[in-house]
């Protein structure tokens, strides 16, 4: 099976995800992806929730929080600034304060516990996290590509989502029995109705968050993710170990890309001996590689005589990839 | 109780001091006994919440939150480390 056949066989795969250790090319296979596909004539939406996103590098063009900014025809790219979402965030919590009270400044107190919370080290994450519910719910477009983090983050990213999940499960139940107790009072004491409980409305807006987008990542029938990994062996090492912690998690393994071939071609001229020895460990991997993932491999990437940058290059990988 | 099988030493002044540390220093002590056990727990909810079923929330939606709370923050932080009053007992 190829890469094509994923994408023609499985027109409901529409959440694809392309993860691997950071440098083998993550970010180029997903930017050529979404160009194949948008070239099929499908609205595609690829986006980076990499704090250190180089979708502006591969496309040449600033789109860094920007939003969704037109590439070619059918194709959008994005860069979440987390900082900038974070900051807009604690301001609407600011004036929510002074709204809900009155208030014309908000309490020291609780301003500089705004402040210290935006420095914990996972407020980023969170922050991203949240941005990417705001762009699928909307569902605007055939396909989303994550042009995902390197492989602990994603891993961070995706259990996150699970004791999240769990945690917000334990704390509306917590809840709901105060509003039942809340309710027995009012009896007691004759009340007719008893009072909303916005906090209550606010832990399952956030449940409901948390659960659309781990269910996104995990979902079978319409996530696809793909392994990215280059003939070396402890790539291959890391990348089987890493498979199995995504499957632990749920993450439904569509395939795997093979990036930075050389190609055979090269052996037919004089060569130097650095070369020769390069193709040569390249050959042995290669060969482990197929032993062991066989027909999940999707494709074999060949090693471009320059990085890939700008449009034209990424149609010469997409014709490589896809035809 | 352990006073009373000790040996009486000092006679009339050390009953004397006695009263004077009961009268005075006694309820101080075991304030802050009790405000140093109170303490205890609130550092244990805090680093070992998830033992008790309660993990601390995640900084990112915890904010969602702290607009209901905000009126409650200063009282909260005081029930926290306050002595135990009659109302918990009865309750």
């Amino acid at each position: 099976m190829s890469l094509r056949d994923v994408f023609e066989r499985h027109p409901e795969r529409r959440y694809i995800m392309f993860g691997g250790k950071g440098g083998l090319g993550k970010t180029t296979l997903s930017a050529t992806c979404a160009y194949w596909l948008a070239r099929q004539g499908k609205r595609v939406l690829l986006f980076s929730v990499d704090p250190q996103a180089s979708l502006s590098d591969i496309f040449q063009k600033d789109i860094f929080g920007k939003g969704a900014v037109p590439i070619i025809d059918n194709l959008w790219a994005q860069e979440i600034d987390a900082d900038k979402r974070i900051q807009d965030y604690q301001n609407e919590i600011r004036q929510k304060i002074l709204d809900m009270y009155g208030f014309d400044k908000v309490p020291e107190e609780i301003d500089s516990y705004i402040a210290s919370a935006s420095a914990e080290p996972a407020m980023e994450e969170s922050a991203i996290f949240d941005a990417v519910v705001d762009i699928i719910v909307k569902g605007d477009y055939d396909y989303y590509i994550y042009d995902l983090v390197p492989l602990g983050h994603a891993l961070y990213y995706l259990s996150m989502a699970k004791v999240y999940d769990e945690w917000i499960n334990k704390i509306t139940k917590l809840r709901e029995e105060m509003g039942q107790y809340d309710r027995v009072a009012a009896t007691l004491r004759r009340q007719e109705k008893v009072e909303e409980d916005k906090i209550l409305e606010e832990l399952q807006y956030i449940k409901h968050r948390i659960n659309t987008s781990s269910q996104i990542l995990t979902d079978k029938r319409r996530a696809a993710f793909f392994f990215v990994l280059v003939p070396e062996e402890m790539i291959i090492l890391d990348t089987r170990k890493a498979a199995e912690l995504f499957a632990r998690f749920d993450v439904p393994i569509s395939g795997y890309v093979v990036n930075r071939v050389l190609p055979q071609e090269l052996r037919a001229g004089k060569i130097p001996t650095y070369l020769k020895n390069r193709i040569n460990m390249q050959e042995k991997y290669l060969g482990d590689i197929r032993s062991t993932l066989g027909n999940q491999v999707l494709a074999y990437v060949p090693e471009m005589e320059r990085d890939i940058t700008g449009l034209p290059m990424i149609e010469r990988l997409a014709e490589k990839l896809f035809n | 109780m352990a006073e009373q099988d000790k040996p009486k030493k000092g006679g009339i002044f050390q009953v004397f001091k006695d009263i004077v540390y009961g009268m005075s220093s006694h309820e101080m002590t075991r304030h802050a006994v009790r405000s140093r056990a109170s303490m205890e727990h609130l550092f244990i909810l805090i680093t070992m919440g998830d033992l008790l079923g309660v993990p601390i929330l995640p900084p990112y939606y915890s904010l969602r939150l702290l607009p209901y709370v905000t009126p409650q923050i200063s009282t909260w932080k005081r029930r926290m480390l306050r002595e135990r009053d009659i109302t918990d007992t009865i309750g």
